[in-house]
């Protein structure tokens, strides 16, 4: 019997493909975790067996998604972590900011290589300042997220808010931690090292809480976001000439919930299986849609990165500017959102996108009194009526933005939006419906559930607690088979990868 | 302890007519101190006390204790 299994196949799922990293929602990764958790509860007393099993696993677990970059992951570490050590030990003023200056060079300078080098090449040749090849450079997987997790740790130590980690292997951890490495959260040093020095307790509210959150993961981006990416906005951002403006519209609907689902559904596991291991990781999403504002909209989506922008980034801007009172403000916030742009990836609709969030935030800063005036006056201060309103615009604004985000060129952008404006044929919805009668459900209950108050899921939460631990460990069970069968045939990579 | 006159400058630049605000006091416990109210805050200290901070200063400070040792620091160079 054992002489026709073929030990070289069971190698090769070990070894690094790049077209097959380890994704959440793989059956390899789901039966190595398995292994990995049995193992990390049976040496869980042991601190540093604990650490190095862990750490362990996340460079392994690297490994397979960017093969030798690995390397590079364990390289940045040791700059970064010689680097907060050095930082606290020089005395001067002058030789701290050396360190510092030094560090950020590297982190930036790593990141702007890979990620920026063939866009500047692009850019020189656009303005025929010469004629470059572009270079092949591979993009290392999750680099733009623990660059910043590492700068996060050099610049609160600068800002004295942390002292530096005195042990490398709980640094290591902390930026190859394979459940944020690939697509955030991005976890600061202060939130995450601390909890390497406690004893690992994971309570009944941890594995109810990890639990819920790996099944609404799994939920939202295997079986929302898949389905209606490969089965609707795939289709019409391909060809949006073929479709009515109605159609476009809700193509853009479906991406503004596809893309939440994709990427909250993405850190909901990353956060259920941190949870699993006994960590409590940033929240990166709260609801987004909900959202009255685009400033309420960036505190409740990719929180770990907004926020991130609005510590070391925004702040140390809105100083700079401060002698310019409202347009410093609003100069600040535009720059910032240019580099959140830039951020996601080295292509000037990305920035785009970006400046239109920039400036979406300064003409909501402008406008703020005489709106606030207008309101009183009509007696709409605290009306539902305006919040509903507030909400709808708001999640227009971002869904438009969304145009620019997902197009394949600006030409692509403007057919979507030329479809919408000039083609509406708004009685087409009677046909849809029926017409994708899959797509239309999924996009009813994704909206649903979102817009759904937080009591509904603490409620759940409440009972799963209660439930023992094979009842826990039945309903994961059952919940995985239920999406293995269900979900199509390839494995969507998550979006959020290619930054 | 936070002298009246840091209290009073706060409290009117968030127009907000009372709080008790103490050295622990971290800005997100003032209602209306947000991130864009901030460098208001900054700049109305600023012109009272007739200080000027450096970025890196105020990102330094943790609460409003450490924002009181700050301006006394300026205003007694």
């Amino acid at each position: 019997m054992f002489s026709n299994i073929d030990v070289s196949k069971f190698v090769d799922l070990f070894r690094f493909d790049p077209t097959d990293p380890l994704l959440f929602n793989s059956s390899l990764f789901l039966f190595l975790f398995f292994v990995l958790l049995a193992v990390y509860l049976l040496i869980s007393k042991n601190k540093i067996a604990r650490i190095y099993l862990l750490t362990g696993f996340s460079l392994f677990f690297y490994y397979k998604a960017s093969g030798f970059y690995c390397v590079l992951l364990i390289g940045s570490a040791i700059v970064n972590y010689f680097a907060g050590k050095y930082f606290f030990r020089f005395d001067g003023l002058l030789k701290k900011k050396l360190v510092l200056y030094v560090a950020i060079f590297f982190n930036i300078g790593v990141l702007v290589y890979f990620k920026y080098t063939n866009f500047f090449i692009q850019i020189v040749n656009d303005v025929k300042l010469s004629q470059l090849n572009a270079l092949d450079i591979f993009l290392p997987v999750g680099i733009s997220f623990y660059t910043f997790k590492a700068l996060s740790y050099i610049l609160d130590i600068y800002l004295e808010r942390i002292e530096p980690e005195n042990n490398f292997m709980n640094f290591l951890l902390y930026i190859s931690f394979f459940p944020n490495i690939l697509a955030g959260p991005i976890d600061r040093a202060s939130g995450f090292l601390p909890q390497l020095k406690e004893e690992l307790f994971i309570s009944d509210n941890y594995i109810a809480k990890g639990i819920l959150l790996i099944i609404s993961g799994l939920f939202k981006k295997a079986i929302i976001a898949d389905y209606i990416s490969t089965n609707f906005v795939d289709r019409i951002f391909d060809m949006p000439t073929r479709f009515t403006g109605i159609e476009n519209l809700l193509g853009v609907y479906g991406y503004s919930l596809q893309i939440y689902c994709d990427f909250s559904g993405y850190s909901d596991m990353a956060t259920g299986i941190a949870l699993l291991l006994g960590f409590k990781l940033m929240d990166n999403f709260d609801s987004p849609y909900q959202a009255s504002s685009v400033a309420e909209f960036w505190r409740r989506w990719h929180i770990s990165l907004s926020s991130w922008l609005l510590d070391y980034v925004f702040k140390p801007l809105q100083m700079k500017f401060r002698n310019l009172s409202i347009f410093g403000n609003a100069l600040a916030l535009f720059i910032t959102f240019v580099l959140c742009g830039l951020w996601h990836g080295a292509s000037w609709l990305f920035l785009l996108w970006g400046a239109l969030h920039g400036m979406f935030m300064a003409v909501s800063l402008f406008t703020k009194k005489p709106k606030n005036n207008i309101y009183g006056k009509l007696g709409l201060k605290n009306s539902k009526a305006l919040k509903y309103f507030q909400t709808f615009i708001t999640f227009n604004l971002v869904a438009f933005a969304w145009i620019f985000f997902r197009a394949s060129s600006f030409a692509n952008a403007m057919e979507v939006i030329n479809q919408i404006v000039n083609f509406f044929h708004a009685p087409v919805i009677m046909q849809f419906v029926p017409g994708y009668p899959l797509v239309s459900f999924l996009l009813a209950v994704g909206f649903i559930l979102h817009f759904l108050p937080k009591s509904v899921g603490l409620k759940f939460e409440e009972y799963l607690t209660k439930t023992p631990l094979i009842g826990k460990a039945v309903l994961l069970a059952l919940v995985i088979w239920i999406v293995i069968q269900i979900r199509s045939a390839e494995i969507q990579p998550f979006i959020y990868f290619q930054f | 302890m936070i002298s009246e006159r840091l209290k009073k400058t706060i409290l009117e630049t968030l127009e907000i007519d009372n709080f008790d605000i103490q050295p622990e006091s971290t800005a997100d416990q003032v209602p209306g101190w947000d991130s864009l109210s901030h460098i208001n805050v900054i700049l109305a200290i600023e012109k009272e006390f007739n200080v000027r901070f450096k970025g890196v200063e105020v990102m330094k400070l943790k609460n409003i204790g450490d924002l009181q040792n700050l301006v006394d620091l300026k205003l007694s160079n």
